[in-house]
């Protein structure tokens, strides 16, 4: 119909350039048409004074509107419109055909067949012929490679990717020397990409423009399932620490079972470790949710999570995703000094001597000149006091300061505190106390920044007097205070736990602090557990020394105080950094194999080591076993990295160790980082056909997303492309027949007006 | 109508003399909370009232200023707050507080202080009281009980509390001995006896036993001084007829003890 009208398919005006042919300039046709309007104008309102009274009132100006309209599509006429469109030139030209054929497309969703059936009849009921009576035709299949067919029915649904975006950036890279004048891509979108990303990237899209080759896409498969369950993501930590209680989170969507209830579990192999009842949202919105479950003994694991299987689901292999993690048995040393002898530092040690990966190391000022020290690993450790050197501070991977004046530290101490969270990246715990915070003069001192709260004014801010405790919004989704599993019985837990005895106040939080819970002492409710992050490391206030009553006036056996302050201290070191650490983009390999695998060296002081020599042994599935070196990044002082490709679908374990140069080599450090690659894995998800990629794929380079029953302009359409051999054609406009319609409609639509009127 | 008027008058001062003798060694209570010297403090020094098995007592605390658990009460308290507050950094109430087993109030002072232990009992509820308190993290020290015939009294209300315990003679390196001081050689503390009987010892207790129960960690829980009395050696202090030897001695096992059970 369009063509009917307009002369031309759409895509001559979608993709062409109006231009006038006439020799006047384009202002002078709108000046002729404006003063062509007001003489009109002008002539209708002289002569209204005798014209009949049927017509001297609005129906002037619609009857100006009519005439002017006309004067103005005749002068448009005359200055000669046309479109000039890029288009290629017949039999000179190669159009890519490009089928899909990952396993997504053996799903039978279109019209009782399966996408790849209904792919090859649509190129066989006519598309393929209308591209060969004006072009040569170059079939590929499209799934973790890029490869030519020779005919449509050798095309079957069985590769275990769709690297869209690679191999289109592929083929316009090899055939560059090729008049390819479009592509089409039959496909469902399901895109996977090395990268795990789910959209084309820039650099893509660049290819393709850089060549000018627009691509259209034609749809397959339905764009909504009516009934399932997808698991979008896990997020979780790559390295925890043993036996200690780690957090993830679960995102997924559904369609068809809002408001159900269904489990989530985690299972460590075949033994489940945490499992609860969520209840589903609402069709197609995605849902985080938390999961907490312990991280076991030390290890290499993989751990899968999965959503229970609900009745009538399209496609169960999308509810089950599994994530690779390295726990961690290494002991990480935390220095606590405290102030004055008092229970909170007793029951504090009790706690962490029941963790066998935190080694608490104490300062306790027992006298105004005496200093009592416990955990330590030889009689010189800390003999001299509170370290006054990067290097003995920056050994400790967390630090708590309990009922400690700020003035208790040197300047230098204050700024290696400092640093020590700033750039080693560290974690400090201040304890409220009689000297601590805003008592201790912590807020006139230049540690102030360190805090995550505002301090109040005056020193008057410990009581001695009972605070009971519970937790914010916040709180309840935090693996630090996670004393039960079930989200609600756990807030309960923490409402029910005995009273503080005594809490301070530390003030209102800062932006972006956390404040996981709140303590409430008669009527004022004061924040009593608030973090923050801070440079590379964290800081966090536990405004109380009063939570030993949760161990003594509890029941014998309750572990809540114990597991909070498990809890409190892995998160305050989990994060600290070694002088090694390993980190690759990516841990989890969909299909393929490229490995980057990165270490930060530091020294001592934590410095970056520019010099030190890296080594990557990595251990793999089948007997992989390899060493490779690092070398130093051109960019990043005391980066080191390499590139390996892992072979073999599985589990790899990279040990990276970093020694210093010279002839006694010392060793730095080292880190191990634990990655996966899954094949075949990756087509399970995002089966739905993916619209948006493929239209937005055609937007971005010119073609346009079509779908199957659209099928037969598509050969016409393919001809009007920049890329290959082409020709400019100018298309004359004032021939259509929608001109020559309005030529006659306008004056006919005036006479039967006129008629209707009675003025005629 | 003039006896009844003197048998008042007598009944009146003897109350009167009664509250001054009161008075003047102090009250003996159970804690005064309108007392100007009842602040709160991080550390309580807390003696435990116990029940006792000797039959004049009929089984329960006793007299208070008659009974065993108040031996030395609460001069030798007071006099050693006094040395804790000089010599560290303890925030302690200067005054003394009174625990008992009757009920959970006692899991608030985590390190408790009993004499003439070998004269106490429990009920089955107040052992597993003690258990518990002892198990969750309190501290108790035992003092002022001699010879064979005390101990075994003793071990009777301990094995009523921890049946599988284990006592120990404590040695010099161990920890308790080094947490503020560091006392490697010892004596036998005696009571206030020594000054006009010369004698370091009572009954047969002829040698001094530095004991301990410890807990499945092996941390102490139970610190015995036995053939001894620290708190006679506290409350004598300010005698110029007590050697200062022995009392600087008790003061020292004392501030060791308290920071031992502070830190462990």
């Amino acid at each position: 119909m369009f063509q009917l009208l307009f002369k031309y398919p759409g895509a001559v005006f979608r993709k062409g350039q109006f231009v006038l042919l006439g020799k006047w300039p384009g202002w002078l046709l709108v000046v002729a048409m404006v003063a062509a309007a007001v003489g009109l104008a002008l002539l209708i309102r002289w002569k209204l004074r005798n014209a009949a009274p049927e017509v001297r009132n609005w129906r002037a100006w619609v009857v100006w509107g009519i005439q002017s309209a006309f004067v103005a599509l005749v002068l448009f006429l005359l200055w000669q419109p046309a479109i000039l469109v890029a288009e290629l030139s017949s039999q000179q030209n190669i159009i890519a055909v490009v089928v899909d054929d990952s396993r997504s497309m053996s799903i039978a969703d279109s019209e009782g067949k399966t996408r790849e059936a209904a792919a090859v009849e649509a190129l066989e009921g006519g598309v393929l012929a209308g591209l060969r009576q004006r072009f040569q035709t170059r079939l590929y299949r499209l799934g973790r490679e890029l490869t030519p067919a020779d005919g449509p029915r050798e095309i079957m649904p069985v590769a275990p990717a769709t690297r869209i975006g690679d191999n289109l950036k592929r083929l316009a890279t090899e055939t560059s020397d090729l008049p390819v004048g479009a592509i089409v891509l039959l496909s469902d979108g399901g895109q996977n990409s090395a990268g795990g990303g789910s959209g084309i990237s820039r650099d893509v899209l660049q290819a393709l423009r850089n060549r000018r080759l627009p691509v259209h896409t034609v749809g397959f498969g339905k764009e909504q399932s009516a009934h399932d369950v997808e698991i979008e993501d896990v997020s979780i930590a790559a390295s925890v620490i043993a036996e200690s209680r780690i957090s993830a989170t679960v995102s997924l969507t559904q369609r068809g079972y809002a408001g159900k209830k269904a489990k989530l579990t985690v299972r460590d192999g075949a033994k489940e470790i945490a499992g609860r009842e969520i209840t589903l949202a609402a069709d197609g919105r995605m849902q985080a949710e938390p999961v907490f479950f312990p991280a076991g003994a030390a290890g290499a694991k993989s751990l899968t999570f999965s959503m229970e299987t609900l009745s009538g689901e399209e496609n169960l292999a999308n509810n089950t995703m599994t994530r690779p993690i390295v726990v961690s048995d290494a002991k990480r040393r935390i220095l606590y000094l405290e102030g004055e002898p008092r229970w909170e530092y007793k029951f504090i040690r009790r706690a962490e001597a029941e963790d066998p990966t935190v080694q608490l190391v104490s300062m306790l000022r027992t006298s105004e000149n005496k200093i009592y020290r416990q955990g330590i690993s030889d009689p010189s450790e800390l003999a001299n006091g509170f370290p006054a050197r990067p290097e003995n501070l920056f050994s400790y991977t967390g630090i708590i300061i309990g009922s400690v004046d700020a003035d208790y530290f040197t300047p230098l101490q204050q700024e290696l505190l400092r640093e020590y969270v700033d750039r080693r990246g560290g974690g400090i715990l201040f304890l409220g106390g009689r000297f601590s915070l805003s008592d201790g003069g912590w807020g006139a001192s230049s540690l102030n920044d360190l805090l995550p709260t505002i301090l109040p004014q005056g020193k008057n801010n410990f009581h001695r007097n009972a605070a009971t405790v519970e937790l914010t919004a916040q709180g309840l989704n935090s693996p630090i205070t996670q004393l039960l599993d079930d989200p609600a019985k756990n807030a309960q837990r923490w409402k029910k736990l005995t009273y503080l005895a005594d809490y301070e106040d530390a003030g209102a939080p800062k932006p972006g602090a956390t404040v996981l819970a709140d303590l409430r002492a008669g009527r004022r409710k004061l924040p009593l557990l608030i973090t923050e992050s801070y440079g590379h490391g964290r800081t966090a206030i536990l405004a109380t020394g009063g939570t030993w009553r949760w161990q003594m006036s509890e029941a014998l056996g309750d572990l809540s105080h114990d597991l909070f302050w498990q809890q409190l201290l892995r998160w305050l070191v989990a994060e600290s950094p070694g002088p090694v650490v390993a980190s690759m983009p990516e841990r989890l390999l969909m299909d393929e194999g490229r490995v980057s695998l990165k270490a930060q060296v530091r020294d001592k002081q934590f410095q970056q080591t520019t010099n030190a020599h890296v080594t990557a042994h990595i251990v793999g599935p089948q007997g992989t076993d390899a060493f490779i070196d690092l070398t130093p990044s051109g960019s990043t002082p005391g980066l080191y990295e390499t590139e390996w490709t892992a072979e073999k679908a599985g589990t790899y374990l990279a040990e990276l160790t970093a020694e210093s140069a010279g002839g006694q080599p010392q060793e730095l450090g080292r880190d191990v980082v634990m990655f996966q690659r899954e094949d075949g894995v990756a087509e399970n998800f995002h089966t739905e056909q993916n619209r948006r990629l493929l239209e937005q794929l055609a937007s971005d380079t010119g073609g346009r997303y079509w779908t199957p029953s659209e099928l037969k302009n598509l050969p016409g359409d393919v001809s009007y492309s920049e890329a290959g051999i082409s020709v400019r054609n100018t298309k004359q406009l004032w021939d259509m027949p929608v001109v020559f319609l309005l030529l006659l409609g306008l004056p006919i639509t005036e006479w039967l007006l006129r008629r209707n009127w009675g003025v005629i | 109508m003039k006896c009844t008027h003197i048998a008042l008058a007598i009944l009146a001062a003897s109350a009167g003399c009664a509250a001054l003798w009161a008075q003047r060694t102090g009250d003996f209570g159970f804690g005064n909370d309108d007392s100007p010297t009842n602040v709160k403090a991080e550390f309580y020094w807390s003696r435990l009232a116990y029940s006792t098995n000797i039959a004049s007592n009929f089984g329960g605390y006793g007299h208070r200023w008659r009974s065993s658990w108040s031996r030395d009460y609460p001069k030798a308290d007071r006099q050693f707050l006094i040395s804790m507050h000089r010599l560290t950094r303890i925030d302690g109430r200067p005054t003394e507080q009174v625990v008992t087993l009757d009920s959970d109030e006692i899991f608030n002072y985590p390190w408790i202080y009993a004499v003439q232990v070998e004269s106490w009992t429990f009920s089955e509820k107040e052992a597993k009281r003690l258990r518990e308190y002892l198990l969750k993290g309190g501290f108790l020290m035992v003092d002022d009980f001699h010879g064979t015939e005390d101990w075994e009294n003793f071990m009777n209300g301990m094995r009523l509390v921890l049946p599988d315990a284990e006592v120990e003679d404590l040695r010099s390196g161990d920890e308790i001995f080094h947490t503020l001081y560091d006392i490697d050689d010892k004596m036998q503390i005696p009571g206030e006896q020594y000054v006009w009987t010369g004698r370091t010892y009572e009954k047969d207790g002829y040698q001094p036993k530095w004991r301990a129960i410890r807990d499945s960690k092996g941390r102490i829980i139970v610190a015995i001084c036995h053939n001894m009395h620290l708190g006679d050696a506290w409350e004598w202090a300010d005698d110029p007829n007590y050697p200062e030897t022995f009392a600087s001695m008790a003061f020292r096992v004392g501030l060791d003890y308290i920071l031992y059970g502070m830190t462990h």
